[in-house]
């Protein structure tokens, strides 16, 4: 399944000559290289990126340009990479957010001042 | 110490200073936290009365390029969390450093209003700038077959984007009216908002629009009659008279729940229907981001105009605080053209602020050039957005005047 | 929260009925209602809801024009402890 545009009337053909692999949650997918790990999921029909951590909503891009952080992931160990502004290398291993066990609304506790 | 010039944001407004400044010699650092240069002028396509595209690729890059040449240090993907001065010197942190100066530009544009309704942290909704940047600068489909709800100028240019990259629109329609959503989802507030964006025509939408729309009577008489399956732009249904209610999906988009509404915006019971998508956009409209400014203690005013709070500044981009500037969406919703005056200004600010004043004169042009560039504009997001700047100059002369007694 | 209401603050899933209930109850300021009830308090730091926040609590108070209505502090950003660390250091 490609939702990739391949040709444009105005832009011109995309070029798709550098492809890559990557992991989202252990599963491999292909993917242009140097694209958002965002575009890179969605390309291949996934928009869930994590759930919410006290619902446990899911949660896809919501902005694309990096100000909502809905597109949280885990990026090669790193916690709270934003999916759409993070390009891709090959062999990245993304995970995403889940439910947590715990309440973790306390995190701001350590920013307050 | 070397003291570069840092700009934060890698837009049409900071790579035109950061050209600015590099070209007369000066060092600069442009530091942005998204992957590719441009901002928000990379998603932007459009045809221009004269039927030149303006390709904001192509824009950005030759912008990007032009930097390059002139060594401006461009650090991408390095998010900003705080600035602080002490002494006459600006400190930038960054994730991984942090960077002083005594010259620091904020042109950090603008971020997007929300439209909250039922359903609207389901997957496959996004922001209407989101499903831009996708197709246009990932050419990645959003999805299959999109509802836009919120009828603005951003929005129908967006719209046409979409179906140009071979995307299917359901509509463009209104969200549901409530306290938040309120002016988006009445039919007559989104009429008169539309007036002014008639030179925005091939529209048939618009052209009858303007035509009709002399007067109150018959702003309410266009509204009572829009066909409720509204007219065609660009082959996309425009419907004014029917309000998304609710988004509906199991785990992501599958469809909205749309309703008729009357021309106040209340839903008429016994409407409802569903439209089956894929994905959802939500235009809101646009604000300045001013965080960075708000944290560094910048006195702000909210200008309707302006679309929301701005920091106080005065037309060669300077801040109430010394060696703060700022240029671009964060002075308020303009047009990238705009920007890249604002830009020039900020630059030329700077530079002649590095260089005793000896640049006074070509400041002096680049602010009427970019009033000039204002007038001209192609889109405008307010239509009283002169009258916003004029505000902004009283305020100004205000402020000084309070801080100088 | 009721399944079918609103939500307006998406980080910290804060809703529609929940903040107008609050706004009415206390008349609250912008900032209020944001203390009180989290909205705008979450990852994003409000950058998605703060003006949604903001009309809701505009309709029991007045706008002050001439300053901005909810306060922003650093971080603006979120920074990791690894990473902060790794400045300290
Ligand atoms: S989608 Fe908003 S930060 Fe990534
Ligand atoms: S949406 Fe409210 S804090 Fe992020």
């Amino acid at each position: 399944m490609s939702q990739r545009i391949i040709n444009h009337p105005v832009l011109g053909k995309l070029d798709e000559s550098q492809t890559i692999t990557f992991t989202f949650n252990d599963v491999e997918y292909s993917a242009l290289q140097n694209e958002s790990i965002a575009a890179a999921l969605l390309a291949n029909g996934i928009r869930t990126l994590r759930h919410h951590e006290e619902s446990g909503s899911p949660r896809g891009i919501y902005c694309n340009i990096g100000h909502c952080f809905e597109c949280r992931v885990t990026v090669d160990g790193v916690q709270g990479e934003r999916a759409c502004l993070t390009p891709l290398t090959q062999g990245m291993k993304v995970v995403s957010g889940g439910k947590l066990q715990t309440d973790v609304r306390d995190w701001r506790a350590n920013h307050g001042k | 110490m070397e003291n570069k010039t840092i700009i934060i944001g890698a837009g049409p407004a900071g790579l035109t200073a950061a050209i600015t400044i590099a070209s007369r010699g000066h060092s600069v650092v442009v530091i942005d936290e998204y992957m590719k240069p441009g901002g928000r002028l990379l998603g932007q396509l459009y045809e221009e009365p004269n039927g030149n595209w303006w390709n904001g690729i192509v824009e950005s890059d030759k912008l990007h390029q032009q930097a390059k040449k002139l060594g401006v240090d461009i650090k991408l993907h390095t998010p900003v969390s705080n600035i602080e001065v002490q002494d006459g010197i600006w400190s930038v942190h960054t994730d991984v450093e942090i960077h002083e100066t005594t010259h620091l530009l904020l042109a950090t544009g603008a971020a997007e209003n929300p439209l909250p309704i039922k359903g609207w942290t389901l997957p496959g909704v996004m922001s209407v700038g989101a499903a831009q940047v996708m197709t246009n600068v990932h050419r990645v489909k959003p999805g299959e077959r999109g509802v836009i709800i919120g009828v603005n100028v951003l929005s129908s240019a967006i719209a046409m984007e979409l179906k140009m990259a071979d995307i299917d629109i359901a509509c463009i329609t209104l969200p549901v009216s409530n306290t938040v959503n309120e002016k988006f989802g009445q039919p007559l507030e989104v009429m008169n908002s539309l007036l002014h964006v008639s030179h925005m025509a091939p529209s048939a939408f618009i052209k009858m629009g303007s035509k009709l729309m002399k007067n109150d009577f018959f702003k309410q008489l266009g509204i009572t009659f829009f066909p409720k399956n509204g007219v065609k732009m660009w082959d996309i249904p425009i419907m004014l008279r029917k309000a998304v209610t609710e988004i509906i999906g199991d785990g992501q988009v599958e469809g909205v729940k749309i309703s008729t509404i009357n021309p106040a915006g209340e839903v008429i019971p016994g409407t409802e229907e569903i439209i089956g998508a894929d994905f959802v956009c939500i235009a809101g409209g646009l604000y300045p981001l001013a965080e960075l400014a708000a944290v560094a203690g910048c006195p702000f005013y909210h200008i309707e105009e302006l679309g929301g709070y701005v920091p106080l500044h005065n037309e060669r981009m300077e801040s109430t605080l010394p060696g703060l500037y700022v240029a671009g969406n964060i002075t308020g919703i303009e047009g990238a053209k705009v920007a890249m005056c604002q830009g020039q200004t900020a630059g030329l600010s700077i530079a002649n602020n590095l260089e005793n004043g000896i640049l006074e004169k070509e400041l002096v042009s680049s602010i009427q050039h970019t009033e000039h560039t204002r007038e001209n504009a192609y889109i405008q997001f307010h239509p009283e957005i002169a009258h916003g700047k004029d505000k902004l100059k009283l305020y100004w002369d205000e402020y000084n005047a309070a801080v100088t007694k | 929260m009721s399944e079918k209401d609103i939500i307006i603050c998406r980080c910290e899933e804060v809703t529609y009925s929940e903040l107008k209930e609050t706004a009415r109850k206390f008349q609250c300021t912008p900032r209020e209602l944001k203390l009180r009830t989290r909205a705008g308090m979450g990852y994003c730091g409000g950058r998605t809801c703060r003006n949604a926040v903001d009309s809701i609590a505009l309709e029991s108070t007045e706008r002050n024009e001439s300053q901005i209505s909810l306060k922003y502090q650093p971080p603006i950003r979120p920074v990791s402890f690894g990473k902060l660390g790794e400045v300290i250091e």
